[in-house]
């Protein structure tokens, strides 16, 4: 599994829905829509495997594929970068 | 200041979504209800032209 840290040009607000991602660079806005996906995407940078990231976020197992998914989804929207 | 930067001045108003039932663990490959839980947790949106309008 690839490990992600926010992007050094990606600001991150905490909102009630989740957080807002505005990338800086390419000026593109981002929903995050649960909490514990931007727990994820705040501790990634942390650990050596997501899915470390998202075990301590709380995640419920069954849900790592969607989650995993999201993660890569924001790695081409620039809001993350995949560290292999 | 960058363009844009005033973004964090913003109001921000996201739907209400209601996450759906989680799908059987029996395999990594995301399936039809992980790719709609996937696009519930992540919505892209592009400003670019908005500049100067908020």
């Amino acid at each position: 599994m690839p490990s992600y840290a926010l992007h050094p040009q990606v600001g991150l607000r905490d909102e009630r829905f989740g957080a807002l991602a505005y990338h800086y660079g390419n000026r593109r806005l981002t929903f995050l829509n649960d909490d514990k996906l931007v727990a994820v995407v705040r501790s990634a940078a942390d650990c050596h495997d997501v899915d470390i990231a998202l075990a301590g976020a709380g995640v419920d197992e069954a849900q790592w594929p969607a989650y995993r998914l999201a993660l890569a989804r924001l790695a081409d929207a620039g809001v993350l970068v995949a560290r292999d | 200041m960058a363009p844009c930067a005033n973004i964090w001045r913003m109001t921000v108003v996201a739907p209400e979504h209601t996450a759906p039932a989680p799908a059987p663990a029996d395999s990594d490959e995301p399936g039809d209800d992980d790719l709609v839980l996937a696009d519930l947790l992540v919505e892209e949106i592009s400003i670019d032209g908005m500049c100067g309008v908020y």
